[in-house]
């Protein structure tokens, strides 16, 4: 390989190498099949708008789409999947649509639609990771375009409504998450002990839904329950990624930090559901002085201090 | 309908058993019904027989308007109206009828997976080659839509239907791709399925479920309707043992129209 392949994708936070969940599968196969890639983040360039992420440089051609991608690597002799059967590859399209129709419509509500989370998660990132003056059209553009994802391809025609769609894709959004805990079982990947693309999708799904910090999620608590997905996504970001688990220690009380020890693990599940009652019953925690986040400082005061002031229902 | 009223429904559906005069309904066979939903609605009267279930087929023009969420086929059964594959499977399953008991959780996901391949491929692609490709959708897909209607109401449904699926497509990025690169899906998707079926006789085994009803409705539908070009049937045609399934399928449940159907 005379030089390296270059990537573009949004950049990283809340210990994942990147927010953004078609960046997250490129980056997390690559580490799987051992490419090597240039990392470069669009964050604070003019691509935010221009450039549709993940991208993938090589040699003059221009690779988007993460499907594509991972074509692109297989022929470039970059292949994870090289000891599945036949069957494993056809079950992993299989599971690689079921992901796309039926939980990719609730994450982009969670993140993108749900006026809580949108107001105080999404666009705050995306506005201080996108130059002036694009970050005034940057977030906007993004959530219409979930929006109107979600409602051409979920909504019946009587159900033009987002509020009444919600309650169905949240309801087939928990079943899939349930679905792909049956499957992984006790195993540490969806294919035995060798991560495969089908476990690059997933991780790719599952882990901004676990790790980001979100005022109002019903489908992060759903998959908090769901133990062997979230020790799935901790034990790849801890092998592949070498995130160091506890870096973050209050912002969101509800992730889970040691996957390995199970009595641990059982405690601190305790300690989380705890947390949440008293999260329910005291509304000002979140907002609270010492407990804001160290990514917040470079913010201007103005947020800040619209995020003090937002209740928390 | 929200979830509790969904709920609700299924209750009241479990206490009555199924009656006598259950009626499909679909777009005219011969003159207005597409490829896509030819496909569903077969894909749900094959499921229906599975359960042993009787149905009357009902063919109207504007089967699609009498529909609750918009998309035919749905059924008419007592007084609850159910329309796509997937609500009319609870439905029968309140009722009591169920393909799937016999199947652990693993593989209900897997069956769960694989609907939603058969779907998200398939299903899109015929959509995708109906109304995107402007040649078919000229020949074929617009005079065949429009043909109960008379001018001008014939020219703004087909354009409006057209717009919408167009609309569609764009959002979940289907636009960008070309005709081949749809065809290339369809194959890979074919190959996906034959590859999980291998040389058993049922998706599962022995027992069909509404997977095999599914993956029967569409690839049946694809063998034997004309389109512009034989393209989309070759590709299906290729994968000798989704052959064999179709036609044994097509044996078992529906000998009584042997004679009208070939493959």
């Amino acid at each position: 390989m005379a030089e390296p392949m270059e990537l573009l994708c949004w950049g990283g936070d809340w210990d994942l190498p990147s927010v953004h969940t078609d960046s997250l599968i490129v980056l997390t196969y690559a580490k799987f099949s051992g490419a090597k890639l240039a990392v470069k983040s669009i964050d604070w360039t003019w691509r935010t708008i221009t450039a549709s992420v993940p991208q993938l440089h090589y040699e003059g051609s221009t690779v988007t789409e993460p499907t594509q991608i991972l074509n692109f690597l297989r022929k470039q002799r970059f292949n994870a999947d090289y000891e599945l059967t036949a069957k494993q590859g056809a079950d992993t399209m299989a599971y690689i649509a079921l992901l796309e129709e039926k939980l990719r419509p609730a994450l982009l509500h969670t993140f993108w639609v749900d006026t809580e989370n949108y107001a105080n998660l999404t666009r705050p990132w995306f506005t201080s990771h996108s130059p002036f003056p694009l970050n005034f059209f940057v977030p906007g553009r993004q959530a219409s375009l979930a929006l109107s994802r979600i409602l051409l391809t979920k909504a019946e025609s009587p159900l033009l409504n987002i509020t009444e769609v919600e309650g169905k894709i949240y309801s087939e959004a928990k079943e899939c998450l349930n679905l792909l805990s049956h499957r992984l079982g006790n195993f540490h990947f969806f294919f035995g002990d060798t991560p495969t693309s089908l476990d690059a999708f997933v991780f790719g799904h599952i882990a901004p839904l676990i790790k980001a910090p979100l005022p109002s999620g019903q489908l992060q608590k759903h998959l908090n329950q769901l133990d062997n997905l979230c020790q799935f996504c901790n034990a790849i970001l801890k092998n592949y990624f070498n995130a160091s688990a506890e870096k973050r220690t209050d912002c969101s009380p509800t992730t889970i930090h040691d996957p390995v020890d199970a009595n641990l693990q059982k405690l601190t599940q305790l300690v989380n559901k705890e947390s949440n009652l008293i999260e329910k019953m005291d509304d000002n925690l979140r907002s609270s002085p010492q407990h804001r986040p160290h990514r917040h400082e470079s913010k201007p005061l103005a947020l800040a201090g619209e995020r003090n002031s937002t209740p928390h229902s | 309908m929200s979830l509790a009223a969904e709920a609700f429904v299924s209750q009241i559906a479990a206490a009555e058993p199924w009656p006598e005069k259950a009626t499909l309904y679909q777009p005219l066979k011969e003159d207005q019904i597409l490829l896509s939903d030819s496909a569903s609605s077969l894909a749900v009267q094959t499921f229906l027989r599975m359960c042993g279930l009787p149905v009357q087929v009902s063919c109207c023009a504007n089967a699609e308007y009498m529909s609750p969420s918009g998309k035919v086929p749905f059924i008419h059964v007592g007084n609850q109206v159910v329309s796509e594959l997937g609500p009319i499977v609870q439905f029968i399953k309140a009722k009591g009828h169920s393909l799937s008991d016999g199947l652990d959780d693993v593989q209900r996901a897997e069956m769960k997976a694989y609907m939603e391949l058969v779907n998200n491929m398939l299903l899109t692609a015929e959509l995708y080659i109906q109304w995107c490709d402007d040649y078919t959708a000229t020949e074929i897909s617009r005079p065949r839509y429009s043909s109960p209607y008379s001018w001008p109401l014939n020219h703004i449904l087909a354009y409006q239907k057209q717009w919408e699926v167009r609309r569609k497509m764009n959002a979940i990025g289907w636009s960008g791709k070309s005709l081949e690169q749809v065809y290339e899906d369809v194959s890979q998707c074919c190959q996906a399925l034959s590859q999980r079926l291998g040389t058993q006789p049922y998706f599962f085994n022995k027992q069909p479920t509404e997977l095999d009803a599914l993956v029967f409705g569409h690839l049946f539908t694809i063998l034997t309707t004309q389109l512009t070009n034989d393209e989309l049937a070759e590709k299906v045609k290729s994968y000798t043992n989704l052959l064999s399934f179709c036609h044994r399928i097509d044996q078992t449940y529906f000998k009584e129209d042997k004679g009208s159907r070939s493959v």
